[in-house]
């Protein structure tokens, strides 16, 4: 019957995109234990709506908006829990060794910019990070964060002009150009 | 490069033009712009390096990226979500709009909804929160029960998810009435009486108040010991008596309810073997709750019983 064909193409779905959807979850709560457990709730919600899924509709963009929801559902449950981890895991971050001084500006830059990052606002970092990390288009994003399309890039536009203002000083070689 | 309107206006071109993703009309704009304002020409190449920074960041591993423990999880937790959950659809019947819902396991509910289809309270909570309407996976249930409703079927050979159950004694209630033939009509004694707990009729008349699967599990075969329908589906004791007119039982009006006619009833001690005209003996004076009726021969003998020796209802048969 046609459930058990339905439910043969959700694994085809698991199998295509958790892997994606616990790393997109890894980097918005930047903990391993709260992936697991978001990516699986984001699968569970997703099984119990595939049935009414339109046929041809986009899967990735959609589990994107389901795991969006409950990453921002969670931070907003835990939002000071979060803000702690995010600062703890900076502050464990161990001195870069003995290197290349260019390799430790590097290293220096993409810490403060993983920072920075931590600190936007959320619906400009979730937009910032499905566009920069997982090179979703602005109309997907518009759809998981419920604005249009134009304000999620301009949501990422506005993470984009913080984040170069904060790396001022910090970005390797093109700014050495200077004229 | 805030300063100047001018600075001001090509700053999303400029992000764009970083980003790779500017058309050519944008790219033009930003050309001609930097090639005269250093501080933007600054920033662009702070926007290109940023952006390279990303891509780094992107195919660079994660700590922590291991799925295999989620995956294992989500597995378990699918195959657990997947056998409660209940696939349902509502459609119009003779009988007003019902619901059917079916889990992995079978049929779990039919209910009848009131007018409009709107699902009241008692049956959202009996599909529990993971039900989904999906009419496909009911849409051949639903042709047999109308059929059924309608009189050209007479069996629902449909397999059952008894998951809905109050408890232990509600089960054996509605394993004892699902044992009732089509056409056949006993007391809420009688089954009280063949699940040996006699004196239990009032919590069998509530067990089978709360029968999560009505026409399936023929509650309305179930009557008052005086023959009265007594109630069905709260307070709609027509569809009862509706239910029992397509199998073939015959009913007088009663204020406000009906009363099965059993001079009209081809009657048989329970747990006999033939059944008998109802002047047979002292039938007639017998109490419901060790009887079953019969509307028709063809029920009586289609559920393997076989006319008396003495009354010979197969000679004698009652007025139809």
């Amino acid at each position: 019957m046609g459930r058990v064909m339905a439910e043969d193409a959700f694994e085809a779905v698991v199998g295509a995109h958790h892997a994606e959807i616990r790393r997109y979850l890894l980097r918005i709560t930047a903990r391993g234990s709260d992936a697991d457990d978001l990516s699986q709730e984001t699968f569970l919600r997703a099984f119990r709506a595939y049935r009414v899924l339109p046929p041809g509709a986009n899967v990735r963009a959609w589990l994107f908006t389901i795991a969006t929801n409950l990453g921002r559902n969670h931070f907003r449950a835990q939002g000071r829990r979060r803000r702690a981890y995010a600062a703890a895991a900076m502050e464990m971050r161990p001195d870069a060794p003995d290197r290349a001084d260019g390799q430790v500006l590097a290293e220096e830059a993409r810490t403060r910019l993983e920072r920075v990052i931590t600190g936007l606002p959320a619906k400009q970092r979730l937009a910032f990070i499905m566009r920069k990390m997982h090179e979703l288009e602005y109309s997907e994003i518009g759809a998981s964060l419920s604005c249009s399309e134009e304000s999620a890039r301009a949501h990422v536009f506005q993470a984009l002009r913080k984040v170069r203002r904060s790396l001022d000083g910090h970005l390797p070689v093109e700014m050495e150009s200077r004229s | 490069m805030s300063q100047y309107p001018q600075c001001r206006a090509i700053e999303p071109d400029l992000l764009s033009v970083a980003a790779g993703e500017a058309g050519a009309a944008a790219v033009g704009r930003v050309e001609a712009h930097v090639a005269s304002c250093g501080s933007c020409r600054e920033e662009l190449g702070q926007y290109r390096a940023l952006e390279g920074m990303m891509a780094t960041v992107r195919r660079a591993p994660l700590p922590d990226d291991d799925a295999t423990l989620a995956r294992a999880q989500l597995a378990s937790r699918l195959a657990d979500l997947r056998s409660r959950m209940v696939g349902f659809g509502i459609f119009p019947s003779p009988l007003g709009p019902i619901l059917i819902g079916r889990s992995e396991q079978g049929v779990a509910l039919v209910q009848y909804l009131p007018a409009g289809g709107s699902l009241p309270a008692r049956v959202q909570r009996l599909l529990g929160e993971d039900a989904v309407e999906d009419r496909d996976a009911t849409e051949g249930l639903r042709a047999e029960l109308v059929e059924y409703l309608e009189g050209r079927r007479v069996r629902l050979d449909w397999p059952l998810d008894l998951g809905r159950m109050r408890s232990e004694f509600q089960r054996r209630v509605l394993e004892a009435t699902a044992a009732l033939p089509y056409g056949a009509v006993t007391s809420y004694a009688g089954i009280a009486a063949r699940i040996g707990a006699p004196s239990a009729v009032r919590p069998v008349a509530q067990a089978l108040r709360w029968n999560p699967l009505p026409i399936v599990i023929p509650c309305h075969r179930v009557i008052g010991t005086s023959g009265a329908l007594t109630g069905y589906a709260g307070r709609r004791v027509e569809l009862k008596q509706r239910l029992l007119a397509v199998e073939g039982v015959k009913t007088v009006a009663a204020h406000h309810d009906f009363k099965v006619d059993r001079e009209a009833m081809y009657t048989m001690v329970t747990g006999d073997t033939e059944y008998c005209v109802p002047t047979c003996g002292s039938l007639l004076s017998r109490s419901l709750s060790t009887l079953t009726l019969f509307g028709t021969r063809e029920v009586a003998e289609a559920a393997g019983f076989a006319p008396c020796t003495s009354c010979r209802p197969d000679l004698h048969p009652l007025p139809a």
